[in-house]
């Protein structure tokens, strides 16, 4: 073994070198699927974008503004809370779970890693979803440097919480089924893609501490303006749910067999 | 094997229905969310397409992916091998199918007509219909897990079958919505001329091309007891 490839012993050097492994292990035993996924991401990021449109045939150009912003929160949220948990429980049933938990890494490069591999995966579908969808309801877009940080704490929450559902749930089927129910309440129970205004009170406030329609609202607000308000609690809450995610996920894995 | 099917389902089957249920009462009335003040043709289509939608949930997606998950944990072989036909296994599935997809979809259509004030018709045809679809579903569903090989992409698959059915087939609005040709490439594919014979049962003078939806439907079915019967016979 060459001298490079041992890891620093203590602190965050450590971390940060066993996360580039983790890093390189996770493109590795994905690199069969990433393609495949990352053409299913961005036809699914596309045609959600496109399909509100079926449903109404006449737009007005405020709702057309929501719609428009509401896709890149629709891409980013399927691939966290389905792909990821599917991918950790198939780990599972293929018997190498174990292997990855007894790599001689802190618990929480795993997830970090795991964490980063599906939000670059994540990305090309939402610029693409986003471009289709601004082009197809003529809408123009005013993007802010803020879009950074709210497609990384997105994307961040998304996958720790899909994290934690992965480790947390070992039954395949039940992964499957929470994944669906979560998509379906997010696509229609949700005010990701339409005003709150059209959705029942008690909904949007319900709504208001969860995380989904948070995500949305920051990433409406780096979009465009004037159309949310209230950003900074949004990032707060998304901050509490990832920092939850993260935390039951790291929790999870470190536990004894 | 409908009571191997029952059996092996025991845990899943109250869940499934209870699922089915949510689902279909769910999206008649998300469908009210995504349009504010809907018309009554609309809320036709939306009640009538959310119970078509329910009747295919179980074969189209459930189906496939218990497959991937026999193939995953290795049981798969196990039940290819027991000695019964194949054409009774898939027989038994759909009727599985079949008893906990229906009292949903029927569910679906009360909530559709009590949320939208909406009164549906159903006729003798709607017999026929249903049991057409539900059969074409889940052949469909059951060839294609059969018949590929990877449980993930089956997985995937199944997925892809639903977002499709949701989105980009008129099943629950009008096909004057979507462009002419995407209306007519869903002429030939399955979703549409499910929904338009299933609707054909519920309702007066609201679609079209009822014949021609029965011959595609018929094609379908054909077809992926085919796929299916092939699969299953192949040497591994």
């Amino acid at each position: 073994m060459s001298a490079t490839a041992l890891a620093p012993r203590h602190g965050a050097a450590r971390w940060w070198s066993s996360y580039r492994h983790m890093l390189r292990f996770e493109l590795a035993s994905q690199r069969q699927w990433l393609p495949f996924m990352l053409i299913i991401q961005i036809l699914l990021s596309a045609g959600m974008a496109v399909l509100y449109g079926f449903y109404l045939p006449a737009i007005p150009p405020q709702l057309a503004a929501f719609i428009v912003t509401g896709t890149p929160a629709l891409a980013l949220i399927p691939i966290g809370l389905m792909s990821l948990p599917n991918v950790i429980v198939n780990r599972r049933i293929a018997g190498n779970y174990d292997f990855v938990r007894s790599l001689p890494v802190p618990r929480g490069t795993e997830v970090a890693a795991t964490a980063t591999v599906f939000t670059l995966l994540a990305i090309p579908g939402m610029v693409i979803a986003l471009a289709l969808a601004s082009w197809r309801y003529g809408i123009t877009l005013h993007i802010s440097p803020l879009i950074v940080p709210a497609v990384l704490l997105t994307s961040l929450m998304a996958t720790s919480v899909g994290a934690a559902l992965g480790h947390g749930i070992s039954n395949p089927m039940l992964i499957n089924l929470v994944g669906n129910l979560l998509t379906f309440a997010v696509l229609l129970f949700t005010p990701v893609v339409f005003p709150p205004a059209q959705y029942p009170a008690w909904l949007v406030h319900l709504h208001e501490g969860l995380p989904f329609y948070n995500m949305a609202v920051v990433l409406r607000d780096a979009l465009s303006t004037g159309l949310v308000a209230h950003v900074g609690r949004s990032y707060a809450i998304l901050l509490g749910w990832t920092a939850a995610g993260l935390g039951v996920s790291s929790w999870i894995v470190s536990r004894r067999g | 094997m409908l009571r191997w099917h029952l059996l092996s389902l025991r845990l899943w089957a109250p869940a499934a229905a209870a699922i089915e249920l949510l689902a279909g009462v769910g999206m008649v009335f998300g469908i009210g969310l995504l349009i504010p003040h809907i018309s009554t043709r609309a809320a036709v289509y939306g009640t009538t397409g959310s119970a078509v939608v329910t009747t295919l949930l179980l074969g189209l997606i459930l189906g496939p992916q218990l497959v991937a998950e026999q193939k995953m944990n290795g049981t798969y072989e196990f039940v290819l091998t027991m000695p019964v036909p194949r054409s009774a296994a898939a027989l038994a599935w759909y009727t599985v199918t079949l008893v906990i997809g229906l009292p949903a979809a029927a569910a679906t259509l009360a909530a559709g007509m009590l949320r939208y004030g909406i009164t549906l018709s159903p006729a003798p045809q709607l017999v026929v219909a249903v049991l057409l679809s539900v059969f074409t579903a889940t052949m469909l569903g059951y060839a294609v897990a059969n018949a590929v090989s990877q449980p993930m992409v089956t997985i995937i698959l199944s997925e892809l079958f639903i977002f499709l059915a949701f989105g980009y087939a008129p099943i629950n609005f009008p096909p004057s919505q979507m462009p002419a040709w995407l209306v007519g490439i869903n002429r030939g594919l399955p979703f549409l001329p499910m929904a338009t014979t299933v609707r054909d049962g519920l309702t007066h003078r609201v679609v079209s091309d009822v014949a021609i939806s029965y011959v595609v439907l018929c094609c379908w079915a054909v077809g992926s007891v085919l796929l299916a019967l092939l699969a299953l016979g192949r040497r591994r």
